[in-house]
């Protein structure tokens, strides 16, 4: 570089090429393994050989995926699962949350180190312990048969299953993600509602809420974009059949060997989740601008 | 010398100082990859490892756990991108594995064909193990049924397929396999039922021979007699997702029998996994299934000529006999090929044969047919 460069470098107009170099092996990293991988799917899957030996664009395993009843199920299976995590990750993380924030006793220090703690457990270990405590003769039914109550159906092996685990173990996250929210909720504003006489629920409603809403879309964003793809609770926990998208995928390509079958489940995949990461980026954006 | 050529040569020789040193397929050290569980690689260490080195002196073996099928699948993906560049892979033997894994792995060459490679012992193989000319079968095991004679008295125990199902639906909820492409012995269990179908006859199926009519014909029927048992399985036709679920189920009491590999029936007892009381038996009609274990040879590995001599070595009657005792598995060789004591003394426990269902596209519409005709059938709600 040349000496003038360094000299105008002073000007905070010409010092903008250096945060951009800060930024390029990140956005390099990027580009090269997330998004090069995914143009190159996409490719994979559209472009075909005929048997002349030509190249040419098809959507045959698209139409494939779309016509065919058992990936259907699959897929509203996930979607299902994933709606039904989101809504019960809400409902469960948003009273913790709340707790933690407004709390100020030695109580909420071990809530909290509970709330974190799923965090730290692998989701292997996770499935056999679900298997132990909820399954068939678990620990939960031993507790109930002794002061003889009747036996529990179990949610092991049906779509329940996977909820429950994915539920317990996406729980440290939204909390994290919600409690970071909530610090923007100043007590001076909280204080002023109930002077004014707001009740509870008005005071969730029309004071905490709305200064949240960008931390729960965050939170959801982040716990969807997991369990859409979710891998290990699924497939040891759910039914053999529909499966969700993560087995599903990994079947197609280990055992029936179908390399472009899977990809085009991929595909279909980001698809849809790019839906909830674009929720992400616009509300981030929106931070920023904010 | 220009500075930038300097830069260069003395970056070179920094860096190659700063790779360590296992990052180079060492000579004579032969880097064995597993995706078998912990009983087979303790097998390798205590067993095949010294035997082998103490009749190869010079040679060692390097004991490498893969993790699973994916986990060395993926070191079999980079030996074929290091073929294409002409390094070393750094790996020379998969055990556990199929090489039809990799996608163009057989076509471009990178596993060594058996069928040429002039191993002395090769012909000893047992016919039914045969795969593919890049898969050499070493061992094998069995599938049987397991049960709690708690619960179930071991002269009530079911010894026909006709028997089985009729003791499953006349106990509801009582017995559970896993699903067929999640771990054998629901797998076995599967293949039972299709050779119930075609007759009791595994020779009608072989690798070569599937076809999408055939496969039609002969898996259909398969799949409705799978479809009559599941109302009558746990939980109104629940699946587990492998061997191991099955046993907890098991040793949890929720279900009276499972079909089980009997080599991992066997340690779980030994390990206090599954209680004394656990009853094995095998059906007299014809055995359940069983399978054999192949390993791939890397045609670029850089100590290919060792890994063939140690491939070889397996199929000696060494330790071929060893399988037997030491693992509780079953030989890769034809009986004839283990010692006189042993085959009298395996004689009762095990059949002299051992149904075998072909690999390939034969398992592959296995994979995919149980999943769209017989798990969807289960209300998942019921």
């Amino acid at each position: 570089m040349t000496a003038s460069d360094q000299i105008g470098s002073v000007t905070p107009v010409r010092r903008r090429p250096y945060g951009l170099l800060l930024v390029a092996t990140p956005v390099l990293l990027v580009a090269w393994l997330v998004i090069w991988p995914i143009i190159s799917a996409v490719i994979q899957t559209v472009w075909t050989t005929t048997p002349q030996g030509q190249g040419a664009v098809s959507l045959d395993t698209y139409s494939f995926f779309f016509s065919d009843g058992y990936s259907l199920s699959n897929l509203s299976m996930t979607l299902w699962t994933t709606g039904v995590c989101a809504v019960l990750l809400l409902v469960v993380c948003l009273p913790i949350a709340l707790y933690l924030r407004f709390s100020n006793t030695r109580v909420a220090v071990y809530v909290q180190g509970l709330a974190i703690f799923p965090m730290f457990v692998p989701s292997i270990i996770l499935s056999f312990a679900f298997i132990r405590v909820l399954g068939p003769n678990g620990t939960v039914d031993l507790l109930l048969n002794s002061v003889g109550l009747p036996h529990i159906r179990s949610p092991y092996l049906t779509p329940w299953g996977p909820v429950i685990g994915l539920v317990w173990d996406n729980i440290p996250l939204t909390v994290l993600i919600l409690l970071s929210g909530l610090g923007s909720v100043s007590n001076q504003a909280v204080e002023a509602a109930r002077d004014v006489g707001a009740g509870t629920l008005a005071l969730l409603w029309h004071i905490i809420l709305p200064r949240i809403s960008n931390s729960i879309l965050v939170a959801i964003s982040f716990a969807v974009l997991g369990i859409f793809s979710a891998f290990t609770l699924p497939y040891i926990l759910g039914p053999a059949a529909p499966e969700m998208m993560g087995p599903f995928m990994q079947r197609t390509f280990r055992e029936l060997l179908e390399p472009k079958t899977a990809i085009t489940q991929a595909v279909v995949t980001f698809g849809f989740c790019i839906v909830f990461g674009l929720f992400y980026v616009r509300s981030v954006a929106k931070n920023r601008a904010a | 010398m220009k500075r930038r050529d300097f830069m260069l040569a003395t970056g070179f020789a920094a860096g190659a100082l700063m790779l360590p040193r296992m990052s180079f397929g060492a000579e004579g050290v032969i880097d064995v990859y597993f995706t078998s569980d912990q009983n087979v690689i303790d097998f390798w260490t205590n067993t095949v490892k010294p035997a082998f080195e103490a009749a190869n002196s010079g040679i060692t073996l390097n004991l490498v756990d893969g993790g699973d099928g994916a986990g060395v699948s993926a070191i079999a993906d980079r030996a074929l991108a290091a073929l294409a560049s002409g390094s070393d892979p750094q790996a020379d033997l998969f055990e556990g594995f199929d090489s039809r894994v990799t996608v163009d792995g057989i076509a471009k060459g990178l596993y060594v064909d058996f069928e040429k490679a002039g191993l002395s012992n090769y012909s000893k193989i047992n016919p039914l193990a045969f795969d593919i000319p890049t898969n050499l079968p070493y061992r094998g095991s069995q599938v049987l049924l397991a049960y709690d004679t708690t619960k179930l008295d071991p002269a009530n125990v079911p010894k026909t397929w006709a028997d089985l199902v009729a003791w499953i639906k006349a106990n509801p909820g009582q017995f559970i396999y896993n699903r067929p492409n999640k771990g054998g012995s629901g797998g076995n269990f599967v293949r039972r039922a299709i050779f119930e179908a075609n007759g009791n006859d595994p020779t009608k199926f072989s690798v070569d021979n599937y076809t999408q009519e055939s496969g039609d014909a002969m898996l259909n029927p398969a799949w409705d007699i799978l479809k009559d048992l599941a109302p009558s399985l746990f939980d109104g036709g629940a699946y587990t997702s492998g061997n191991t679920q099955s046993i907890q189920l098991l040793s949890q009491s929720a279900v009276t029998m499972i079909p089980a590999w009997s080599d991992q029936t066997l340690s779980a007892i030994a390990q206090g996994a599954l209680p004394e009381t656990t009853g094995l038996v095998q059906l007299q009609d014809l055995g359940l299934p069983g399978g054999f274990t192949k390993l791939a040879v890397l045609s670029n590995g850089a100590n290919k000529d060792a890994a063939l001599k140690l491939a070889d070595f397996l199929l000696t009657e060494e330790i071929q006999s060893a399988v037997l005792t030491e693992l509780g598995g079953y030989p890769g060789v034809s009986w004839d090929h283990v010692s006189a004591e042993l085959r009298e003394r395996f004689a009762d426990i095990i059949p002299t044969t051992i149904p075998t269902f072909p690999g390939g596209d034969w398992e592959k519409a296995v994979n995919d047919g149980w999943y769209r005709a017989v798990a969807p059938n289960v209300d998942p709600a019921s």
